[in-house]
């Protein structure tokens, strides 16, 4: 049985697919025009990758902000939730999640069945996330890509604000103004974004067993500023940190499978209790058992 | 037509037909910020208490020519509203002291001077202690007297008493159907009574008092529109007028059963009576009833209230409404939620712009709160 997480994002959309619990594949690529746009693209690549088809899934869970705009969803769930149980999923031992997207920031802390205990978000303000260092990398001249690597070879970062990602470059431009190194710059970038979301963590208590997730967890300098500036280091992910809400998302979808099943069963027991239903095999967990692999 | 349809009209206009026909009837119509400005002495004025709001504003622009962007923006809506011509209706205005926002924009409708008739300022304390009960009484017989020489009506204890009488029945009607709200399957919506309030705030009050009537009769009868809710929750904030964010905070089976707002308990908390001397009356129940953030020796009772409506009305959390740059709900908020935590009971604390949009990030936090709440049940 197939189960499908769509997370359509503010600048990617993601898409994964589970059977018995195992990752069989993922799909990453730029949003398009609309959600549903988005959202029948990576799910379409997914189903390649995995040589199945829209018919063979059993059920679609969709997140991310595009997540009320897919008319073939069964179900929705909000980013916050699918990060957490799609972390979890992949790591067990994760109890906190540092999920930077691109337009916004969570903080998530779990309980010891990955649902959430707790939650911080950021406000309107970009600066801190995914967009901000898209913005900073292309007034640097860097591919987005770079901006970590350079970062990481800084001897001495720059200061840069991190009230707003316009006053931020407004600090890049003055130092690119004055020549510095623009190593030093980029480390004075990823620094000032990692303080930002420092600052949005103190909002909740993390727990033992952080993890970062989301696009700019692919920026290894974000990362290391980040586990300086919170004393931990973060704990590794099974999968591309980048399609956890996607997996959270399929890993809903699997339990609301299962707790159909067994709404429907509870049903037909109730009316005719000589003739229970079988129960099949999604039913059978009452929580996503976590997957160990399947990468396409 | 239901009346709550009726009412949802009432709601969604800044000026409404009702309204009108008491201005051709030669009565004034004064706009009045703020649920400390007490509407008995408006009306016995002869005039009729307008309840200022941003519903039907266009934007911030011409506000904002007054006004930085690090203003509420509840302040900076009203303020372009009036430049724009679209409160022309008014007679006449009594601002408050409620916050620095709202004092300022005293002082810059001053400056503007749109075509609202006069423009006057009622000083309200900040604490309820015998000094402050005696200053408000002081500030009222200033504002009875200022409103008799401007509206040639003199406020005499009669007139007094009788528009008390008035509003202390509409406070009273209000409670019952506030009180319906405990049902399990609750007879009205928050957004209904958020929308019942905006309109019997902008129309005549015996206008109110037929109206709210109405609306009792249609909850008594059974109504429930939607049923059993999956949430109940309780709010509390500061200015929070948009129904669309109360819809948006009523979604994923949520419903708002009762309410610590301005355009809500706070209006209808406490009777004045008839006893005594009416302006002794008016200040102490403007300074007894259910506080707002603004009254610094209040903190301990606020929160009282909010514990016993959410144990009253069987609230299953509670949601703290605050607009950008308001500093007496950050303060309030902070101290909340660790009141709240410490009592054991959910909270969220959201901060939006009046009509500012954002519904995505909004949805995604609430969405998010009540998949929490539902993980623990």
């Amino acid at each position: 049985m197939i189960f499908a997480g769509i997370d359509v994002g503010s600048l990617t959309a993601k898409a994964v697919l589970l059977r018995d619990g195992r990752v069989i594949a993922w799909h990453v690529e730029p949003v398009q025009a609309t959600p549903a746009q988005s959202a029948g693209r990576v799910l379409e690549a997914a189903l390649a990758k995995a040589r199945v088809r829209r018919a063979d899934l059993a059920r679609v869970c969709a997140t991310g902000y595009g997540r009320h705009e897919l008319p073939f969803a069964d179900l929705e769930r909000s980013e916050i939730s699918c990060h957490g149980l799609g972390t979890f999923t992949s790591n067990p031992a994760v109890r906190s999640v540092i999920d930077i997207g691109g337009q916004d920031c969570k903080v998530v802390v779990l309980d010891a069945a990955g649902l959430v205990d707790d939650f911080a978000m950021n406000d309107k303000c970009a600066a801190g996330t995914g967009r901000t260092l898209e913005l900073l990398a292309r007034t640097l001249g860097l591919p987005l890509g770079e901006l970590g690597p350079r970062a990481l070879r800084s001897r001495r970062a720059l200061p840069v604000s991190n009230k707003c990602s316009i006053f931020m470059e407004l600090d890049v431009m003055q130092w690119m103004h004055q020549g510095r190194r623009v190593e030093d710059i980029a480390r004075g970038i990823t620094a000032s974004v990692a303080r930002r979301v420092a600052a949005l963590a103190g909002k909740v208590t993390l727990r033992p067993g952080v993890c970062i997730s989301g696009g700019v967890s692919k920026n290894a300098a974000v990362v290391r500023e980040l586990e300086a500036a919170l004393g931990v280091r973060f704990v590794p992910l099974s999968h591309d940190p980048q399609v956890m809400g996607a997996l959270g998302a399929a890993c809903f979808a699997r339990l609301e499978h299962g707790r159909a099943r067994q709404e429907d069963r509870r049903v037909q027991e109730a009316g005719d209790p000589s003739e229970p239903m079988a129960a099949g095999p999604a039913d059978a967990a009452p929580a996503c058992p976590g997957c160990t692999g399947g990468s396409p | 037509m239901s009346v709550f349809s009726e009412l949802r009209r009432l709601a969604e206009v800044p000026r409404n037909e009702r309204l009108a026909a008491a201005a051709r009837a030669g009565r004034p119509v004064i706009g009045h910020f703020c649920s400390y400005v007490p509407e008995e002495l408006l009306h016995a004025a002869g005039a009729v208490p307008y309840r200022m709001r941003a519903v039907g504003s266009c934007g911030t622009a011409l506000g904002d020519t007054y006004f930085s962007s690090a203003n509420c923006s509840f302040v900076r809506r009203v303020m372009d509203q009036g430049l724009r011509g679209e409160l022309d209706f008014l007679d006449g205005i009594v601002f408050m002291n409620g916050c620095d926002h709202n004092r300022r924009l005293y002082d810059n409708w001053r400056h503007a001077a749109p075509d609202t008739g006069f423009s006057y300022l009622l000083f309200v304390p900040h604490a309820g202690s015998p000094a402050c009960l005696a200053q408000l009484r002081l500030e009222l017989v200033k504002l009875a007297g200022f409103l008799g020489e401007r509206l040639g009506v003199e406020v005499t204890d009669d007139r007094l008493r009788a528009s008390i009488e008035l509003y202390d029945r509409r406070r009273r009607l209000l409670r019952e159907l506030a009180e319906l709200r405990r049902a399990p399957a609750p007879p009205v919506t928050g957004t209904e009574f958020l929308a019942l309030m905006l309109a019997v705030t902008a129309v005549p009050p015996e206008d109110a008092v037929d109206l709210i009537e109405r609306a009792l009769g249609e909850a008594r009868a059974g109504r429930a529109p939607v049923g059993t809710p999956r949430l109940r929750i309780f709010v509390t904030g500061s200015c929070l007028e948009e129904l669309s964010h109360l819809e948006l905070v009523e979604s994923h089976g949520a419903l708002v059963v009762a309410d610590a707002i301005c355009l809500g308990a706070r209006t209808f908390d406490r009777d004045v009576g008839a006893d005594g001397d009416p302006l002794d009356a008016l200040a102490r129940r403007y300074l007894g009833r259910v506080s707002c953030p603004r009254m610094m020796d209040d903190v301990k009772g606020r929160m009282a209230y909010t514990l016993e409506a959410v144990r009253a009305y069987a609230a299953d959390a509670v949601i703290l409404e605050k607009l950008e740059f308001c500093s007496m709900m950050s303060g309030e908020n902070y101290i909340a939620t660790h009141e709240l935590a410490k009592a054991g009971i959910p909270a969220l604390a959201l901060t939006r712009e009046l009509y500012g949009g954002e519904v995505g990030q909004l949805k995604t936090r609430l969405q998010a709160f009540y998949e929490k709440l539902g993980n623990r049940s």
